[in-house]
């Protein structure tokens, strides 16, 4: 369980996890724009 | 000198050949398979909403994606590689909410702009992924200049290719919001392109591609519902569309299915060749939808002379970037620089290094090789599902030249047997089959590179 925990911290501050995240939040917003 | 002679991470110049040549078929027998997909859904006439059908096709995509990786690995394995790295789960979740997203997002820009200047807005995603490659992932570092030009140069050509048949294959009929449009097919493409982040990081990391999957779709099934029912505006409208059309779901569910082969060997182009190079093989996919519909179904029928013109333009320009980059392999200098990308993210997650190693060399898992209950139920249900549908399925009275549809399945069916064979004498799927559990897990060493 501490390895899962600190594999997630270690993802959360993992650089490359928030350009899909912020890619993903980006679409979402011009998907409610253009529906 | 033999590039590959210096080959990279203590893989031998032969094993880094085959590997490379296992990933460049895949990326091909991609291409062939996802453009496929395209013809199961042409017998769907109905006035369906774009995005019910988008919902009903990744159902399809759902049902292979558990079925298909229990069948070829068997969930024990898939279970042994998310031990091995569990935050994985979240990356490929992640991706498949990005493929939801992007996939949706391409419907309403055919609809604002057309497909013709929509097309080659969301195809820049190869272009994106070359660049994430490069910079997350050491990808075309130590290539030289030679290997990068093709790289790049191929995927150009492709993109500009691609603009040609889009443009010929266009009905031609904008909505009439441009802005929309052109936000809708450049966003499609920024979340296609980093869609390969994940893709990238699951397989350095280890993760099998046929474990990758069954987590994506989890993704890529709740986004596609959630974006379903705001589209539809709740669950009645949704169902009550479903069920009006369920004498045309199987046509949906086939394409789905058939999406799905194709996107494991692009998964398998992703891990061997990485995503600079197969992203832009696998968008082959073009010319084989562009096939289906002028040969099978007849579209552009009576078309002028200059459309035809475009089609053969754009053909020739797809083919020769992909040429060029399945000629500009990754050497051994790059293969070193993947293994060092490798390396930091294992670091980085605490995982076994023998499992990184092993994965790059295309040995990593091991499974007893049984199939469970738990398989066999999943294979038994996707399949009554199917067999479901099937048997309540309507066919349309649509002109179809069956002569062309027995050569292009015939075709289908040599790429998927040879790649898949030369897959398996690669990689054996990435699983090596042992004798007693216990050694699954046996400690340090477990994953230790096998011979071929």
């Amino acid at each position: 369980m501490a390895g899962e925990r600190g594999r997630l911290d270690a993802m959360l501050r993992d650089a490359q996890f928030w350009v899909p995240v912020a890619v993903l939040l980006g679409g979402l917003v011009v998907f409610w724009w253009i529906r | 000198m033999d590039p590959l002679s210096a080959a990279g991470g203590g893989l031998d110049a032969g094993r880094l050949r085959r590997l490379q040549l296992a990933g460049i078929a895949s990326g091909f027998a991609a291409g062939a398979w996802l453009g496929a997909a395209e013809a199961p859904t042409k017998m769907v006439t109905l006035g369906l909403s774009p995005v019910v059908i988008s919902l009903t096709m990744v159902l399809g995509v759902f049902l292979a994606r558990w079925s298909l990786p229990a069948l070829l690995r068997g969930t024990a394995a898939i279970g042994a590689d998310v031990r091995q790295a569990p935050h994985l789960v979240v990356w490929a979740v992640l991706a498949g909410c990005l493929w939801a997203v992007a996939n949706t997002l391409t419907v309403f820009a055919i609809r604002d702009i057309g497909l013709s200047i929509a097309f080659p807005l969301w195809n820049a995603n190869s272009l994106l992924g070359i660049l994430w490659g490069a910079v997350f992932f050491n990808e075309l570092r130590g290539a030289g200049w030679s290997r990068r030009l093709g790289v790049l140069g191929g995927a150009v050509l492709m993109c500009v290719g691609a603009t040609l048949l889009a443009i010929a294959s266009s009905a031609g009929a904008a909505g009439g919001h441009a802005a929309r449009g052109v936000a809708a097919a450049l966003a499609a493409g920024a979340l296609w392109g980093t869609m390969y982040i994940p893709y990238r990081k699951a397989y350095l990391t280890g993760m099998n591609p046929l474990a990758f999957v069954t987590f994506f779709t989890v993704g890529e099934v709740g986004m596609m519902t959630a974006l379903a029912l705001t589209d539809r505006g709740g669950l009645g409208p949704l169902v009550t569309e479903l069920a009006g059309a369920r004498d045309v779901l199987f046509w949906l569910l086939l394409g789905g299915f058939v999406w799905v082969v194709g996107d494991l060997f692009q998964q398998y182009a992703a891990k061997y060749i990485g995503i600079s190079r197969g992203i832009p093989l696998s968008n082959t996919n073009q010319l084989w939808g562009l096939a289906w519909g002028l040969l099978v179904f007849g579209e552009l029928r009576g078309r002028s002379a200059a459309t035809h013109s475009q089609v053969i333009g754009g053909s020739l320009l797809m083919a020769l970037g992909a040429a060029a980059i399945a000629l500009a392999s990754a050497t051994g200098a790059e293969h070193r620089r993947w293994h060092e990308a490798a390396e930091r993210e294992g670091s980085r997650y605490g995982i076994d290094p023998a499992y990184v190693r092993a994965a790059l060399a295309g040995e990593t898992g091991a499974t007893t090789g049984r199939r469970s209950w738990l398989d066999w139920t999943l294979v038994g249900g996707a399949t009554a599902v199917f067999i479901g549908f099937g048997a309540i399925a309507r066919v349309p009275s649509l002109s179809v030249s069956w002569g062309w549809v027995v050569v292009l399945v015939a075709a289908l069916a040599v790429l998927l047997v040879g790649t898949g064979l030369l897959l398996w004498r690669t990689t054996r799927f990435n699983y090596r089959r042992l004798g007693r559990l216990g050694e699954v897990f046996g400690g340090y060493g477990r994953f230790a590179p096998l011979t071929c």
